[in-house]
Order: structure tokens, then C-alpha cells, then sequence
């Protein structure tokens, strides 16, 4: 037994015998099976158990058929089990095949649609391609616009505010208007005339309306501007720099300007004459009317004042302007704005003047006009206005002066009476030359131009010397020569004494100096004819003057036979010995020094030469003449001069 | 906008007086130029010239008349004295004559102008101190005697020109501000700038840039 049942252990096979024998085998399978280890029928037996719940015989009998039962009613669970599963399955099926068929249906009409929108779809490509290429052309044409086209805030500027006012805004909108109306000209050189055309028409008229407007503010800004000091707006300046453009526009603009300005200066200046300064402090002009010249002055000095702000008003305003611009409208702006000044400034002078008489006084005020004409001719136009009454009112001060002096020398000279005895120009002569030094004194030397001076002078002199001159000749008519030649050269030499001193009197004082030339050389030949006849020399110089020599020898000329000249040089010597003692009297009354030596060393000048012409005949050998007491012509002369 | 040389809220007129040849030309070019004019011709009648001034932040345009001191002129230049807001009263410390004559100016000053009128003292030439015929503290008495503010110049070096010009112009501020001197009336010398006006348009701006 034990190698039996060690056998299966070893694995030894087993000898043939025991093999051969199938109840031995079927024995040994039954030994060999090790129940415990079978994990089969371990597992059926655990199955078996629960419901084995009695080992009874019954019960092991019935084992197989209810195994049987509990494998039928197993199966009968399966069956039904599938079947429901077998029915989901089917279900499923069924969806599937559905929705495949729905899936056929929906890529046919999908195939269909493709084939619809093939169409479509060029067509969209095709309308892309088109918004493409529109939205560039919007795009151009938005710059163009830009370009081409006021923008809105633009043209709102352009219209200026509601009550007709513009702001700041304004003058780049209208630049952008001549810039658009300018780039449309260069349009006009490609293709698109129409639109430039258009455009430009356009910006004309936008233009047109912003210069309309642009006049109308300015027109309105200027009628502000008569004031005392104006703050000018300074959206005036840009005003008028636009309105350069507009010429005729532009100058209308400035006259605005120009009534409003005049109206004030006009106004103030009736002020300053009328109401003074701060509580009468300076005093109103016109207190002053009782003296012309300060009146006079006081109101040119206003006005020369007044111009020089007015001028810098206008150059304010002005200033944003080209300069040509400055230059061609500055005068005749100022010219017409002092225009109003003429007037009131014209009665009140020619008021004062009525009741002046004074030609000192008038002539300073001509002198004044003068000056001020001058000053502010530079400041206006040529043919100002106010240069004008200026000018005149010089001319009328001026014609005053002269009818005014001329009369005071008629009523001055009709006192002038017959010179005394001691030939001294009378009191008449005094007074006008005084006059006449008053007259020249007050000429202020640099208030006037060199030209006026010398023909005021010139009149001047005309007015007072030359009637003056011929009432003193026609009062010393019944003297005589020689007291009428004294009369007149200490007359003139008192004239001289008193213009030399002035300028300008070159002229004049040549021709006095040649009258007084005229009276010496009377007195001269007078005294040398009356010292040669004293000495009984004048025959004998007159004859051996006249004397040829083919007359023969002068010895026998009748009347300078040797004896007759031996007695004459024989006075001759006396006059040599005492020349003094043979002057005229008439020449002492000769107020003036260095006259009275001039006119004695002229009469010895001419007796020297009058013997000296008879010393060249005596002593001559073909005039026969025997030794005479002769003194040479040197000796004569030693002794005389 | 804002324009610089036109910006200015008053005009001071000035005037400046004295005897010839003490420099009153050349003090009035040496402010408004900043140049010495060294062969300045005897002044006929006046001349005029302008500058703008700063005085405590307000812009001034001071427009000055400067006149002939020769006496033969004098009866065009005391018609310009009317309404000067100041008057500088010019002599030359080298010469004394000039110096004495101050008294005349003087007079003429305080009855040709307005009360008012700010009137200073300029003795000039202080750059020929060498030559100096008047010293600084006669001048000063004489000045502090008579109310008037006195400064040594040199037209010159330039030297306290513009301090001459400035300080009257700080007076006449002055005296604005005090109310001393009145605007409203004629003459004052003094131009005010208008109160702003309500402009329809642009009136806002005006006010920032019154140029």
C-alpha cells in the first residue's frame, strides 16, 4: 500500500500490473483525487451548500433534479436577460439606421446647398473684392474732403458767432479757405476739373462771406474805438492783416478806423481847450487866448502830441500788416484823422490874431507856424489838411507881420525931420532901427528854414530900409552935397552897425556898404577939390592933365607959366605944413571913426596923385620949365601920409 | 497773440527839461536805445521816444518828450509840459551854471504841469567825476528841499539811466494806486487801459492777451 500510495507522489510510473487493471486505476484516480485541493469542486460544493440545507437522503436523491431546476431557471433568467438586451440592441439598430438616413438626407441637401452657394459665395468674394476697393475710394474721397472741404467747427468759425461776432477760430478757418481755394488750382492741372472747379467756386464764396462778415466786425470794433486810450482788441490786428487782401475792403476798414479817431481827437481837443487837466490843473488852453503866442503855442503843442499817440495807435494796429502796407496807409491816415483839428483849431487862431498888431508878435507866430509846419510834415501827407491851415495861417500871420510893420515904419517915418546942423541921423532913424532889431531879434534862428529866413529877412529889410532911406534922402534935400553925403553915411552906418550883427544880411549889407561908398567918394573928391583950389593947384593940375605934348611946352600954356606955379607950390607948402587945418568941417560931423580916417587918407590919396601928375609935367625937360621950389613927389608924400 | 512792444495796460507822458547841452538827448537815447550817442545835435523845439517799462508787473509805455534847452526855444517847449505825468529835470554836475538855473526849471515845472507831476532830479555826466562843479549832497539837499527824488546818471556809461526813468514811473504808479492821481480826467498824463471790454466777440481772450 505504501509504495502504491507513494507512487502518484514520486511519479514513478507504476508497473504496467497495476495499470493494466481500470478498477485499480479508476481506484487510484479516486485515491489521487485530492477532493481538498480541487478548487472546481470546492467551488460547486460551496454553490451546493446553502440550499443542501438538510443531508438527507431525499434530499441527495432530488440533489440532481434540483440542480437541474436551478439550471433551468438559470437559463430562463439568461433567456429573459438577452432578450431585453437583444431588444435594446434592435432599438439602437434602429436609431443608427435612422440617423444614418438622416445623415445621407442632411449631406444631400448640404451637397445640394454647395452646389447652391457656389454661386453665392463668388458672388460674396466678389462683393468683398468691390467693398474693398470702395472703402479705399471712401477713404480717398475722405481725404479729399479733408483736403478739399471746410471741416465743420471749420466753416462754424467762418460764420462767426450769432450776433455777427468772430473769434479766435476764425482766421484759420479763412486760411484754410485760400489754402483750399490755392491746392484747387493744382487740381485744375490733373484731370478733375469739374471738382476743382466746383470746390473752388465754393471756397469763393465761403471766402466772400468770411470777408463780409470780417468787414461788418471790424466796421463795429472801430466804432468802439472813440475813446481816450484805446486797448485795441486784438483780434483786430488779424483783422486788418486779412483784410489786406481786400484792398477796397481794407481801406474802408481803416476809414472806420479813421472817422471813429477823428471824432475823439477832435473831442479831447476841445476838451484840453475847453475843460483843462485834473481840476483845472494845467488850466484849459483857452484861458490862455489873451496871450497869441502862448495860445497858439499851446495848441500846436497839443496837437503835435495828439499825433505822435495817434500814430502809435495806428502802428499798433497795423502791426501785424506788410510793411509797404504801413507805409502807404500810415499818413493819409493820420492826415485825415487831425483833419478835424483844422477847424476849431483855425477860428480860435484867426480869433486871436484880429486882435493882435504887434509885428514882433506876429512875426514870432509865423515863426511858430514855421516850426510846427516843419515838425509835423513829415508825419502827414504832403497835402494834409492840418498842413494846410497850418501853412496858411503862417501865410496870413505872415502878410499881417508885413502890413503891420510896414505900417508902423509910415507912421514912424512920417515924424522924420531935416537933419540939425551936427548931421546925426534924427530920432526917427533910432526908432525904427530899434524896431527893426526887435523884429530880427525875434526871429528864433533854428525854428525856421534856412530859406524862409533869408527871404523873411530880405522882405523884411525891403519893408523897413528902403522906404526908410529914400524919406531921409527927401528930408535932407535942402542941404548941401557935402551935408546930404554926411547925412546919408552916418544914417547908414548906423543901419550897418545894427543888421551886420544878423544873419543872412550879406546882401543887404553889400548894398549899403556900396551906397556909403557912394557918399565918401563924394566927400572925397569934394574935400581933395577944395583943398586944391585953396592951394590954387586945381587949375594948374587940370591944365597939365589936359596937356599933349604936341601942344607944345606946358611952360607956354597960358596960365602955368613958371611964376604963376612957383606962387601956388608956395601954398601947396603951406597946406603941407598944416594938412589937418585944411579938412572940411563936414567931415568931423562923421560919427564913425574909422569913416572919418577912410575919407581923410582917401582926399590925401587923391591931392598926392593930383601932384603927382603935375610933378611929372614940371619937371619934364620939353616943357621948358626953369628950376622951381619943387618937392619931389616921395617928400610930398613923406609929408602927407 | 501775445505781441510784445504793443502789451501795455498806461502811457506815461514824461518830459524831461533842463539847459542846454547837460544831456537830455543823450539821456533819452541811452534809455529808449541803451546806446551813447556821442555827437547829439542841439534838440529843435522837442523830440519824442518811447519805451515800454515793467512797474510791479503791469506793462507801461513810457512816451517821453525830450525838449530844446536853448532859451530861444522856450516858447515852443513850455507847451509841451501840459499834461506830463513826469518831468525829469536835467543838469550837469561839470557845470555849475547849470545847476542854478535848476530853480527856473523848477518853477516852470510846478506851474506848467499838474500837481500831480512826479518830478525828478538828474544830475548827468557823473562819469567826469574829475570835473565835478556840484557835489552829490548839495544837489541832494536842494532836491530833498524842494520834494523831489535825485539821482547821480551817466548818459553815458548808462550808469542809473534806467533807474531815473523807472523810479518816476514807479511814482506815478504810486500815485494811481493811491487814487492821488485821477484817471478820468483829461491830461493826467497817464493813459489807462479801458476796462476789459465784453466784446461780442472774442471778448473772453481779450482779457488773457491785450496785446
Amino acid at each position: 500500500m505504501a509504495a502504491v500510495a507513494e507512487a502518484p507522489g514520486t511519479g514513478v510510473p507504476l508497473p504496467a500490473q497495476v495499470q493494466a487493471n481500470p478498477i485499480t486505476k479508476k481506484l487510484n484516480k479516486i485515491l489521487d483525487s485530492k477532493i481538498e485541493t480541487d478548487q472546481e469542486l470546492l467551488d460547486a460544493l460551496e454553490t451546493v451548500s446553502p440550499f443542501l440545507t438538510e443531508n438527507t437522503l431525499q434530499r441527495r436523491r432530488n440533489l440532481r433534479r434540483d440542480l437541474e431546476q436551478r439550471s433551468l431557471e438559470t437559463n430562463i433568467r439568461f433567456l429573459n436577460s438577452f432578450r431585453k438586451v437583444r431588444d435594446a440592441v434592435e432599438g439602437v439598430t434602429k436609431d443608427v439606421d435612422e440617423m444614418s438616413k438622416c445623415c445621407e438626407a442632411m449631406t444631400n441637401r448640404l451637397r445640394a446647398t454647395k452646389e447652391q452657394t457656389r454661386d453665392l459665395l463668388n458672388q460674396t468674394t466678389s462683393l468683398q473684392n468691390q467693398s474693398k476697393r470702395v472703402e479705399k475710394r471712401a477713404e480717398i474721397v475722405t481725404a479729399f474732403l479733408g483736403a478739399f472741404q471746410l471741416k465743420p467747427e471749420e466753416a462754424k468759425a467762418l460764420r462767426g458767432t450769432a450776433d455777427g461776432g468772430i473769434d479766435r477760430n476764425f482766421f484759420p478757418a479763412l486760411n484754410r479757405v485760400r489754402e483750399i481755394h490755392a491746392d484747387c488750382k493744382q487740381l485744375l492741372r490733373t484731370s478733375q476739373h469739374a471738382a476743382a472747379l466746383e470746390i473752388m467756386e465754393k471756397m469763393a464764396a465761403a471766402h466772400e462771406a468770411a470777408y463780409e462778415l470780417l468787414y461788418r466786425w471790424i466796421q463795429r470794433e472801430c466804432r468802439l474805438l472813440n475813446v481816450d486810450f484805446v486797448d485795441l482788441n486784438p483780434l483786430l490786428y488779424q483783422a486788418f492783416e486779412a483784410m489786406q487782401e481786400r484792398p477796397v475792403l481794407f481801406k474802408y476798414s481803416l476809414d472806420e478806423y479813421n472817422t471813429a479817431r477823428r471824432s475823439h481827437v477832435v473831442r479831447a481837443f476841445i476838451d484840453a481847450l475847453t475843460r483843462g487837466g485834473p481840476g483845472g490843473v494845467p488850466k484849459p488852453i483857452e484861458l490862455l487866448s489873451h496871450d497869441p503866442l502862448r495860445y497858439v503855442g499851446d495848441m500846436l503843442a497839443w496837437v503835435h502830441q495828439a499825433m505822435a499817440s495817434e500814430r502809435e495807435t495806428l502802428q499798433t494796429l497795423l502791426k501785424a500788416c506788410k510793411p509797404e502796407v504801413l507805409e502807404e496807409y500810415v499818413l493819409p491816415v493820420l492826415s485825415h484823422i487831425t483833419e478835424g483839428l483844422c477847424r476849431p483849431f483855425k477860428v480860435r487862431v484867426e480869433q486871436a490874431l484880429s486882435s493882435e498888431n504887434q509885428p514882433v508878435a506876429l512875426y514870432r507866430l509865423s515863426n511858430l507856424f514855421t516850426f510846427y509846419a516843419n515838425t509835423i510834415r513829415a508825419s502827414l501827407q504832403e497835402d494834409a489838411a492840418l498842413i494846410r491851415s497850418i501853412e496858411e495861417l503862417k501865410e496870413l500871420t505872415l502878410n499881417m507881420f508885413f502890413s503891420a510893420l510896414n505900417s508902423s515904419v509910415q507912421r514912424m517915418l512920417e515924424k522924420i525931420v531935416p537933419p540939425d546942423t551936427d548931421l546925426l541921423p534924427v530920432q526917427g532913424v533910432h526908432q525904427i532901427l530899434l524896431m527893426l532889431r526887435d523884429v530880427l531879434e525875434s526871429h528864433d534862428a533854428a525854428l525856421v528854414t534856412v530859406t524862409d529866413k533869408k527871404e523873411n529877412f530880405t522882405r523884411i529889410f525891403a519893408t523897413v530900409l528902403d522906404p526908410m532911406l529914400q524919406t531921409l534922402l527927401v528930408s535932407a534935400t535942402q542941404l548941401s552935397p557935402l551935408d546930404v553925403a554926411v547925412y546919408m553915411l552916418n544914417c547908414l552906418s548906423s543901419i550897418y552897425s545894427v543888421i551886420s550883427l544878423y544873419q543872412y544880411t550879406d546882401d543887404r549889407l553889400e548894398m549899403i556898404k556900396a551906397q556909403m561908398e557912394a557918399n565918401e567918394d563924394v566927400l572925397v573928391s569934394e574935400q581933395a577939390t577944395a583943398i586944391l583950389k585953396r592951394t590954387g593947384m586945381i587949375d594948374l593940375y587940370s591944365k597939365a592933365a589936359a596937356h599933349q605934348p604936341k601942344q607944345g611946352p606946358l611952360s607956354a600954356i597960358s596960365g602955368m607959366e613958371a611964376p604963376i606955379i612957383s606962387s601956388a607950390l608956395g601954398k601947396f607948402d603951406v597946406f603941407l605944413a598944416k594938412p589937418d587945418s585944411y579938412q572940411m568941417q563936414q567931415c568931423s560931423y562923421l560919427t564913425s571913426a574909422k569913416l572919418r580916417a577912410s575919407v581923410q587918407k582917401r582926399t590925401i590919396e587923391n591931392v598926392l596923385a593930383a601932384y603927382g601928375i603935375l610933378y611929372a609935367k614940371l619937371i619934364e625937360p620939353a616943357n621948358n620949365y626953369p628950376q622951381l621950389p619943387l618937392k619931389s613927389f616921395d617928400q610930398v608924400r613923406e609929408l602927407l601920409v | 497773440m501775445a505781441a510784445g512792444p504793443y502789451n501795455y495796460s498806461y502811457i506815461f507822458k514824461y518830459i524831461i527839461i533842463g539847459d542846454m547841452g547837460v544831456g537830455k538827448s543823450c539821456l533819452l537815447h541811452q534809455f529808449t536805445e541803451k546806446k551813447f550817442m556821442a555827437d547829439c545835435p542841439h534838440t529843435i523845439g522837442v523830440e519824442f521816444g518811447t519805451r515800454i517799462i515793467e512797474v510791479s508787473g503791469q506793462k507801461i509805455k513810457l512816451q517821453i518828450w525830450d525838449t530844446a534847452g536853448q532859451e530861444r526855444f522856450r516858447a515852443v517847449t513850455r507847451s509841451y509840459y501840459r499834461g506830463a505825468a513826469g518831468a525829469l529835470m536835467v543838469y550837469d554836475i561839470t557845470r555849475r551854471s547849470t545847476y542854478n538855473h535848476l530853480s527856473s526849471w523848477l518853477t516852470d515845472a510846478r506851474n506848467l504841469t499838474n500837481p500831480n507831476t512826479v518830478i525828478f532830479l538828474i544830475g548827468n555826466k557823473s562819469d567826469l567825476d574829475a570835473q565835478r562843479d556840484v557835489t552829490y549832497e548839495e544837489a541832494k539837499a536842494f532836491a530833498d528841499e524842494n520834494g523831489l527824488t535825485f539821482l547821480e546818471c551817466s548818459a553815458k556809461t548808462g550808469e542809473n539811466v534806467e533807474d531815473a526813468f523807472l523810479e518816476t514811473a514807479r511814482k506815478i504808479y504810486q500815485n494811481i494806486q493811491d487814487g492821488s492821481l485821477d484817471l478820468n480826467q483829461a491830461d493826467s498824463g497817464v493813459q489807462p487801459k479801458q476796462l476789459p471790454r465784453t466784446t461780442p466777440a472774442g471778448g473772453g481772450d481779450a482779457k488773457q492777451c491785450n496785446c
